[in-house]
Order: structure tokens, then sequence, then C-alpha cells
């Protein structure tokens, strides 16, 4: 299951760094309708994210990818 | 820091906010409450305000104050405190963010503060768009500086330093397809080893020793998927390796449907795996250099479920503006190693 989940996962890197490396799609103002709904957005709930990976370094090893970090915590 | 001086900050940045000439357009105020309570017998409620408000069409205030009152003791704490142990931790940062032609710039900083432990950051990022806004690169840094304390003492206050930087891509494919690509890198100096759990070393239990560096990977894709009939797809994948031979895998699934508009329901599901760090093992012999009995660098696999709805009235709710609205979300989290957690979060969103 792991190393299922980790060729998948490697599997979607790559096309999303392919993707994002053409850089050349280019989408109009008046297509967007879609791609403006909270939906389609990166962490469009700051808070949640805050709260969800603060709870989740609390129990795990690893942290980080969501961008830059505050100082953490004590956790016990 | 005190508990009264972290007020006062928060209350001076806000008013700062409100001194200044204003131009409302997206303000909003998040309010939400979260519980948290896992099968160590911990239970932590966490009440947090959020506070977005535009200076100018240009540039943008932030400021949010959290608080974790944990209301039970963990079986770390139960060894030395049967009869339970309570603690608070008071979190507050700051951000502001200004524009400059399509690049946006942002400069903030957050504390942190509980019993044995406190902490400090510094926080500048920026992002701009390019490609008629189809391609945006951004990029941060952060610098903190945090002081455990060698518990049960109060007075052995260690330092430590955490140095983290990250670049990222998002690019919009087509007018249903967004894409984000990212790599964040992290270096923490100092005392690291938790202070909190005793690692069975020669048949005696020890505060353990953990490296006093550490230098954490990251890389992160993302995407974000419309679909027919008001639905979107979430994919999100997190690869981590650090140095001290920690791996890590997390794939993150979320599916979302608007019912009609006012409703947006989304089932979530995230699994995780990890390695343990090169130094753990289940006890010890000799004279081990490192060694440690802390949950978070064991081996262990897990997975969490999780049940998010989100109503926007019309006419606004609970007789607030127009625009508020309403989350509700249940989590739940199951360890191979045994471990479990619910979470409960509530919140409201009030555009001002």
């Amino acid at each position: 299951m792991t190393r299922f989940v980790a060729r998948c996962s490697l599997l979607i890197v790559f096309c999303a760094a392919a993707a994002s490396l053409a850089g050349c799609a280019t989408v109009q103002p008046w297509q967007r309708g879609r791609l403006s709904d909270r939906c389609m957005q990166f962490d469009p709930d700051t808070g949640r994210v805050s709260y969800m990976t603060h709870w989740q370094e609390s129990r795990e090893g690893s942290s980080g990818g969501f961008g830059v970090q505050g100082g953490g915590c004590g956790c016990k | 820091m005190g508990a009264s001086k972290l007020r006062l900050g928060v209350f001076a940045i806000a008013a700062l906010g409100g001194s200044v000439g204003l131009i409302r357009a997206q303000n909003n105020i998040s309010l939400q409450f979260h519980a948290f309570q896992d099968t160590r017998g911990v239970t932590v409620l966490t009440p947090d305000v959020d506070l977005n408000r535009d200076l100018t069409d240009r540039s943008s205030l932030r400021v949010k104050f959290g608080v974790d009152a944990i209301t039970s003791a963990s079986d770390s704490c139960v060894r030395c405190h049967p009869g339970g142990e309570y603690d608070r931790r008071i979190t507050a940062s700051a951000a502001l963010t200004q524009k400059v032609g399509a690049t946006k710039f942002s400069i903030g900083g957050e504390v942190g503060d509980e019993h044995w432990y406190g902490s400090k950051a510094l926080i500048a990022s920026a992002s701009r768009d390019l490609n008629g806004a189809n391609t945006t690169i951004a990029g941060g840094f952060s610098y903190a500086v945090n002081h455990p304390v060698r518990h049960p003492s109060d007075d052995q206050i260690e330092r430590q330093t955490a140095k983290n930087g990250y670049l990222s891509v998002t690019q919009t494919l087509s007018p249903t397809t967004a894409v984000q690509a990212g790599y964040e890198i992290a270096r923490i100096d100092g005392f690291q080893t938790n202070v909190f759990l005793r690692a069975h070393v020669n048949d005696e239990f020890l505060v353990g020793n953990s490296p006093d560096t550490r230098t954490r990977h990251t890389i992160m894709a993302r995407l974000r998927q419309a679909l027919p009939a008001d639905t979107f797809l979430e994919v999100d994948y997190r690869r981590y390796h650090d140095t001290w031979q920690l791996d890590s895998n997390a794939l993150t699934l979320g599916l979302s449907h608007r019912f009609g508009g006012p409703v947006l329901a989304t089932l979530g599901y995230r699994f995780y795996d990890q390695s343990g760090v090169f130094f753990y093992q289940p006890s010890y012999t000799g004279s081990p250099r490192y060694f440690t009995a802390d949950f978070r660098l064991i081996p262990f696999d897990s997975g969490l479920y999780s049940g998010r709805l989100e109503v926007t009235p019309k006419n606004g709710v609970l007789g607030l503006a127009t625009g508020t609205a309403l989350m509700l979300e249940y989590e739940r989290y199951r360890a191979d190693t045994g471990f479990q957690a619910a979470i409960f979060s509530a919140g409201l969103r009030i555009p001002f």
C-alpha cells in the first residue's frame, strides 16, 4: 500500500511539475468563472489550514509544504 | 513573554489597523472553535479569531489570535501527574501585505506562549502574477527563535532557532484546472529533545537525547479540478525527507459539491505514512548517543477522514451580514499504532 501510494504520488508530482513548467496556458479573464470559486483556490481558509497543520505536527514527525511557518509548539 | 504582554501587542496592532484610512473591499472576520479529543485522554479546546482588513486598495492587514486550552492530560503527563495536568497555549500573529504592480509583498510576525515553550517568528513572503495571471510564483522566508524549557524545571530554558524558506509555482491549465508545485526547506538548530517522554535505556526511563541540527526538505504537488454539476476535486501530495532519516508521504483527496449555491459539502481523506528516525528503537542498551521515546519519531501509517459543511444563506445567518458563512467540520484520525483522535470544528466567516 505504501509503495503504491508513493508511486502514484510521484506520478502526480511529475505531472503537476511538467504542467507548471509549461506555463503556456492562457485562460482569458472571461473564462475564469469556475476558477474563481473558493473550491478552486489553494488554501482559501488560512485559519483552518493553520489549525490543521498545528495538530498534525503535534502527532507526526514531518511538517511543511504550506508556506513559511511560525515557531511551532512544545506539544506533549 | 507573558500572556498580558501578548494581548497588549495584539490589541495595539488591531488599533493600528483601525487608525489608518480604510477603503473597505474584502474585509472579513473569521471566528472558529475547534475541539480535539484523542485516545490518550487529551482534550484541547481552541477558539481563534482571524481578521482580514483592507487598508487601501493595494494594502491589507491580517491579525490572528488563538488559544489552546488543554483540559486534560496526555499519557506522558499522567506518569507524573495522576490527577491530570492543565496547560494553555496562546498564539498571535499579524501580517501586512502591500501590492506593487503585479507583485505582492507581505511581512509579519508570530508569537507563541505556553508554560514550557515560547516562540517568536519573523515571516516575509512575496508573490508575482505572470502570463496574464495564469502563472503565480511565490516565495517566502521565516526565522524563528524558540525557547523550550527543560520540564519539570521552570528555569532551565533552552534555545532553538528555525530558518524556513519556500518557493511555489501555481499554474492555471484550463478554465477548469489549476495546479501548484512547491519546495520548502527548513533548518532547525539547538535543543530538540522532547522533555516530556522517557526512553527505555538499560531498564531505566530517561529523558531522550536528539541531535541538535535537523534539515527538512518538503516537496508539494496540488491539483484543483472543476467537474461537471458544481463539483470540485482536490488532490494534494507531500513528500518529506529530513536529516534524521525520517521520510513521509501524505496524499489528500477531497470532493466538494454545491447544493443549489448556498450549501457546500466536502468529503476528504488523507493517507499518511512515515519511517522512523535513524536513532529510534523501542528500547536501548549500552550507551547510545541518541535515543528517544517520542511518538512523532516512530514509523507508522495513518488515515484521516473528514466531512465538512459550509452554508452561506442569501440573507445572512444569525442576523449577521449578508455573505456570512457558517462552517461545520468533523474529522477522524486513526494511526496503526492504535492512536485515534476526533476533531470537531465550527466557524463563522463574517464580511464587513
